[in-house]
């Protein structure tokens, strides 16, 4: 049987997380490829039906990474964003989507490292969790 | 007629410089931004919080409306504007003429990559054999001599550091571009000369010097050097100081009679460091230490061949000139108490210290996420900090405190605390906490107390290091205020090093007579921080001596200010809006997508199977094609371009190349030049996706283009391709509140040419300037308001309106309606464009329970009254006590009002000044003479004046027995209760804003914790409030000196005049919508619009939106309960097309 590799959709803001991503790209830093970046202009406009989308289509896990918390371009963006997704980890499991599934995370601009090591934590943290019960179904 | 286009030049890129270019770029002015460096952004690229937020908020100074003009991403990554031109590497030499009519001269190295080939690839990199220390990270790591400037930079073209490079040529070799190109150097034309009176000396420089190219020649003594010039010439002049006969300063000086051109280094022994910096301040370049390093040699004389002889001047023609170049950092191994600084391991600077923790620093350890000693890489547990190295030290020729270096420690002990955890024990040892910031009071008393950050006052003398036990780390000793001798162990000590003149600003300075203070920094002329000696010549920043983020942002704005003041007065015009066309509306046509990948990049060719990626593509009916070309950096790459998009007559495009051809001027020349639509072009960087797929994985790297090319084909074939919005935008001006920054404001504006209406509660105009005399710097106040308000009254622009209030005010996208009521005429209504609220603020009242007036207890404005009424007389006071923070730094109002203390210095010194047997104690808790005012706290302290220190827990009592106060307080130096009998007792109260909230609120701006107004962002957008048509200034926003009040006036007027120059203003591309249709009222995203774009429209009965208000945050979207607030231009149906594709 092949390894199991996980699809993660990711949704950084244009100015932090994008700049990290960057950042780590000139720093040649690896991270997993089977990560895709969906930029956003702010985390704030992630609307649920996005993440929920995601999920449905097939994703095991979803990525939504900002600003740290008072960094927000938009001034708080960020801050409802945080509380979306709690908001939004609460009825996951309505669709059979385990919550852990979901991460919020902030990476700044200057970031790279850090944002190169959360992106294979989060790809370990799936792969453990193996394949979501949505895109089996959807196999089905 | 046509009138040219207004331009400035800006000297200096980092934080103020960006601020100057982009207020005037933004009113429509032309700006050419040069800097020395090699990056923009300057210091603050180097750091990644600023207190006391403790975040970074740099983007948040790009533009607001017309977002489109700029680059829309990370400060840190570069900036892109139309009407700036940015010029690295290069200085300015010398500004000649008047204001209007300047001429600058440029000198800029050139460099040896091609920006516009370099894909920043990085193969160069890892062929070059050359390290040497990275100064972006303090030298804490090491970088090869070809690099990238900054690790985010947006031009991502590499650099060479030509000091450091041998001239190898692998990088040459390998580049693929082509774009590494060394220009063949004629070095021996560069002709040297070494004076020295020891052979050895003279014969090994001949021959390192030699090897490296130069020609080189050699005397003996001075006489011989000068006999030498007399028959040949030469560039440069390395000479030794101490020589039998002629001495290296007198060679100096007659060799520049010869030939004025010359080069000198001087060469010295350390214990004459004194006198080789005497020797450049007679034209000397710079000067070596002996013994010194072949290399150091070579790297300084081969820095001075390229800036002498590589560089290539440039002319330009300009208006006005900003200089905004910033200070240095005091360099600790220079001065006469180093702290072992550069000898033991563990000692290191502020800023050091920042890199060091940075996310794109060295000393994080990601395994435990522990800091590590920069040395020895052991895991640091106990942290220092030396306050005041080479600040407020006159050994070090700094009398003055540096502002900002307190505010700097508290942030990086938190920071520390908080990366790191709180086991690390963190200390900083002070003379006085300046927390002399609204907020900034309270971001101490959080690291003393929650984050549990220990504050010590004391100095440390120095710090040691037993050589035996070098695991104990480094040995400090201090005194505590109780005469206890203490001794502990650090790991880590961090100096925090004080500012010193930026040496080129200076060299500049003095070249071109323009003046500076004491101390070397640019001088300002009386009540301004930004005009200097020099008329059309500004200094901006903290050029003009130690500021914050936010006092340089607001001095830089202020700056821009005069410049724009200049070409207004010198008749020149702003740039067109380029809003002559309007586009062909395609909304109802098909999308038809030209998709053009470039392969120039070495990476693509190897990487990317064209076929597969064209057979995923062609799935998607909206591509018309794809198209895959070579070199279109290059000009013929660019037409083919051109020719292609002409040829298939697409309505959307997708380009995919390296940045350097994606970048904003790029598209918008694309936009020009086919009439395809810049918001209708999308850009990917090929480099950077590329980047993530190392090896040789062919398929991977397909597929990861592919699925970025189709997230990018989703968001442009679903894109509404309506044009970008425009608002009409009312060019009228309303000041509220007549004190003097109300007055500036309202002149600057009116200077500028727009029309303003100021109101004044009151009878007279002058606010608290009226009962002010003299300023501690001794200039007449009442001579200055006098000036200001007979201009105020004469301006043709100004409407003065006293007596009168704001009564209510309306507002709708482009416009405000603010109905005023006359104590007596009744009520008018007023339409305006932009909002200045200056509604001062007051001396707060003494407590009931202090005061007694019976018995000569004042505030301070209330003994200054009384000293002008000749109510007191100051020759006959015997005992004069002032007592400082009385009622504020306390629980009650937490924020120190800034001024109190110079006020307290400028009495107890004029006190002096009358009667020097007049005893004069000043109670204080921190003396807070920032800046040069630090100078008049020592002339206090030299004339006698007393100073006891106590603190919250004793406060200053003060007891009333016939006809004399008795003042009991605890002097925590003697440690012990003092009691002084005073004539007079004066509290200096700070303080009180007086800006109602009912008025802030009406113009969707916001007040503070303290009843101050809030700033948008406290330090990048100072003077703003989240609308971005209302701005505040003077003390309604802060405490401030009435220089400072100016200041921030100046810098809310030209907020002000960026918007009031457009007649219409034009949203970005992505911008926020409403369907009417669907729109159920709720005003869920009113509610939810941070920057307040969202309005009712009572009558229509539906959502407005100011789409030059908006920020395309998409927020609004996201809350909408029925789809109704879209968000043009990455609405939801693009979205969703991109989740399915990102999973395709």
């Amino acid at each position: 049987m092949e390894p199991f590799e996980p699809v993660i959709i990711a949704f950084v803001c244009n100015w932090c997380t994008y700049t990290a991503a960057d950042l780590a790209g000139t720093s040649r830093l690896s991270y997993p490829t089977n990560i895709r970046l969906i930029r956003v202009m702010c985390t704030g406009m992630v609307d649920p039906q996005y993440v929920i989308k995601a999920f449905l289509e097939g994703a095991d896990g979803v990525l939504i990474s900002g600003c740290h918390p008072g960094d927000c371009h938009y001034i708080n963006g960020n801050y409802k964003a945080r509380r979306r997704i709690k908001l939004l980890k609460e009825i996951l499991p309505r669709f059979g989507i385990e919550k852990d599934r979901l991460r919020l995370t902030w990476i700044g601009a200057s970031d790279g490292i850090e944002f190169a090591e959360i992106m294979t934590q989060i790809n370990d943290q799936i792969i453990e969790m193996g394949p979501s019960q949505t895109r089996l179904n959807k196999a089905i | 007629m046509n009138k040219a286009i207004g331009r400035t030049v800006v000297a200096g890129a980092g934080l103020s410089g960006i601020r100057s270019a982009l207020d005037l770029a933004e009113t429509g002015y032309k700006v050419l931004l040069i800097d020395t460096s090699d990056h923009i952004g300057g210091l603050l690229c180097q750091l990644d919080h600023q207190f006391p937020t403790s975040t970074c908020g740099y983007c948040r100074m790009l533009p607001m409306f017309d977002r489109d003009r700029s680059s829309q991403h990370c400060l840190r990554k570069g900036l892109v504007h139309e009407n700036i031109d940015i010029l690295l590497s290069t200085e300015l030499i010398s500004v000649e003429g008047e204001p209007g009519d300047l001429t600058v001269t440029l000198k800029q190295t050139p460099s040896l990559i091609d920006p516009d080939l370099c894909t920043g690839c990085g193969e160069c990199e890892t062929v070059c054999p050359v390290f040497v220390n990275d100064a972006f990270n303090e030298g804490l790591t090491k970088r090869k001599a070809i690099y990238l400037p900054s690790p985010q930079s947006f031009a991502n073209a590499y650099t060479i550091d030509y000091a450091a490079c041998t001239r190898c040529g692998e990088c040459e070799k390998i580049c693929p571009t082509g774009a590494v190109k060394f220009i063949e150097q004629d070095r021996e034309t560069f002709k040297i000369l070494v004076v020295d009176d020891e052979k050895i000396v003279r014969d090994s420089m001949k021959e390192w010097l030699k090897e490296e190219g130069f020609s080189v020649s050699t005397a003996d003594s001075g006489q011989t050097a000068l006999d030498l010039m007399g028959s040949q010439s030469f560039n440069m002049m390395l000479t030794d100081i101490k020589m039998p006969g002629m001495d290296g300063v007198a060679l100096l000086t007659k060799a520049k009679q010869i030939n004025e051109d010359l080069c000198v280094i001087m060469m010295t022994a350390y214990a004459e460091v004194d006198s080789a910096v005497g020797a450049m301040k007679q034209g000397a370049l710079d000067y070596l230490t002996k013994p010194f390093d072949p290399d150091v040699l070579i790297s300084m004389v081969v820095k001075i061949y390229h800036e002498f002889e590589i560089a290539e001047a440039r002319v330009e023609k300009v208006d006005a000139l900003i200089l905004s170049g910033g200070t240095q950092f005091f360099r600790p191994e220079l001065g006469k108490n180093s702290y072992g600084y550069g000898v033991l391991p563990g000692v290191i600077t502020g800023l050091e210290f920042e890199r060091l923790i940075s996310g794109t620093g060295p000393g994080l350890d990601p395994g435990s996420g522990r800091l590590l000693h920069p040395q020895t890489g052991k895991p640091v547990r106990k942290m220092a900090w030396i306050q005041c190295v080479g600040s407020r030290d006159v050994h070090s020729g700094a009398s003055f405190c540096s502002s900002v270096c307190c505010m700097i420690s508290i942030k990086e002990a938190i920071l520390a605390k908080e990366k790191f955890g709180r086991d690390l024990e963190t200390t900083i040892f002070y003379m006085d906490m300046r927390t002399i910031g609204k907020t900034f009071d309270g971001y101490r008393l959080t690291a003393q107390e929650e984050k549990g950050v220990r504050f010590v006052r004391a100095r440390i003398h120095s710090l040691s290091q037993d050589s035996q036990h070098a695991d104990k780390g480094l040995h400090a000793r201090y005194v505590d205020l109780g005469g206890i001798v203490h001794e502990e162990d650090f790991d880590l000590v961090v100096l925090a090093t004080g500012q010193r003149p930026n040496q080129q600003m200076a060299d500049l300075a003095a070249k071109n007579s323009i003046g500076t203070n004491a101390w070397g920094f640019i001088e300002t002329q009386p009540f301004s921080m930004t005009r200097t000696s020099r008329a059309g010549i500004l200094s901006g920043g903290s050029l003009s001596g130690l500021k914050d983020i936010s006092e340089s942002v607001t001095c830089s704005s202020a700056a821009a200010l005069g410049a724009c003041k200049v070409m207004h007065a010198a008749g020149k015009r702003r740039r067109p809006e380029s809003d002559g066309e309007i586009p062909v509306d395609l909304a109802r046509e098909t999308p038809r997508i030209l998709t053009v990948l470039c392969r120039c990049g070495s990476d693509f060719s190897k990487k990317l199977d064209v076929e597969v990626l064209e057979a995923g593509l062609a799935r998607i009916p909206e591509i018309e094609s794809l198209e895959i070309m070579d070199n279109l950096c290059t000009e013929e790459g660019w037409t083919t371009l051109i020719e292609m998009i002409e040829k298939k007559m697409p309505n959307r495009l997708v380009l995919g190349s390296c940045l350097s051809c994606s970048h904003k001027q790029k598209i918008k020349q694309l936009e020009t030049s086919t009439g395809l639509a810049s918001n209708l072009i999308e850009t990917m960087d090929m480099v950077s996706v590329l980047k993530r797929y190392p090896g040789s994985h062919i398929r991977e790297a397909t597929q990861g283009i592919e699925r970025e090319l189709k997230i990018l084909i989703s968001k442009s074939r679903f894109k509404n391709p309506v044009p970008m919005e425009r608002v009409a935008s009312n060019q009228a001006a309303l000041v509220i509140g007549g004190g003097i920054a109300g007055i500036t404001s309202a002149l600057s504006i009116a200077d500028c040419g727009y029309h303003v209406d100021l109101i004044e509660k009151g009878e007279s105009i002058g606010g608290n300037l009226l009962w002010m005399d003299k300023t501690v710097d001794g200039l007449d106040i009442q001579a200055y308001l006098d000036e200001c308000v007979k201009r105020l009254e004469s301006h043709e622009q100004i409407t003065i309106h006293k007596q009168t209030r704001v009564a209510s005010t309306a507002q709708r996208p482009g416009e405000f309606a603010t109905v005023l009521q006359h104590e007596d005429k009744g009520h008018q209504t007023l339409l305006h464009g932009v909002t200045i609220l200056a509604t001062g603020g007051n001396q707060a009242p003494l407590e009931p329970a202090v005061g007694d007036s019976q018995y000569n207890v004042f505030t301070q404005k209330e003994f200054e009254m009384a000293i002008q009424d000749q109510t007191i007389h100051p020759e006959q006071l015997n005992s004069v006590v002032m007592i400082q923070c009385s009622g504020t730094r306390d629980e009650r109002r937490n924020y120190c009002s800034r001024i109190c203390c110079i006020r307290a210095l400028k009495n107890a010194l004029f006190l002096k000044e009358k009667n020097s047997d007049t005893q004069v104690y000043i109670l204080y808790r921190d003396m807070m003479s920032y800046g040069f005012f630090e100078d008049y706290y020592t002339r206090a302290k030299t004339l006698g004046v007393i100073f006891f220190q106590y603190d919250l827990e004793n406060k200053p009592v003060t007891e009333f027995t016939d006809g004399h106060c008795l003042v009991k307080t605890h002097d925590l130096l003697l440690d012990m209760p003092v009691e002084i009998e005073a004539d007079c007792v004066i509290h200096a109260t700070g303080i009180l804003p007086d800006l109602p909230e009912a008025l802030a609120d009406q113009y969707g701006a916001a007040l503070d914790g303290f009843h101050f107004f809030k700033e948008a962002d406290s330090k990048f957008r100072p003077v703003d409030s989240m609308n971005y048509r209302v701005f505040s200034c003077g003390l309604s926003l802060k405490p401030c000196t009435i220089e400072e009040a100016v200041s921030s006036a100046e810098a809310a007027a030209i907020r002000a005049v960026r918007v009031l120059a457009h007649e219409r203003l034009v949203s970005g591309k992505t911008v926020a919508t409403t369907r009417t249709a669907t729109c159920s009222l709720c005003e869920m995203c009113v509610d939810t619009c941070p920057y307040g774009a969202r309005f009712v429209d009572s009558l229509e009965e539906k959502i407005v939106i100011d789409p030059a208000a908006c920020q395309g945050c998409g927020v609004c979207a996201a809350v909408c309960p029925s789809g109704s607030a879209v968000l043009e231009g990455l609405g939801s149906q693009q979205m969703l097309d991109a989740i399915d594709m990102a999973l395709s």
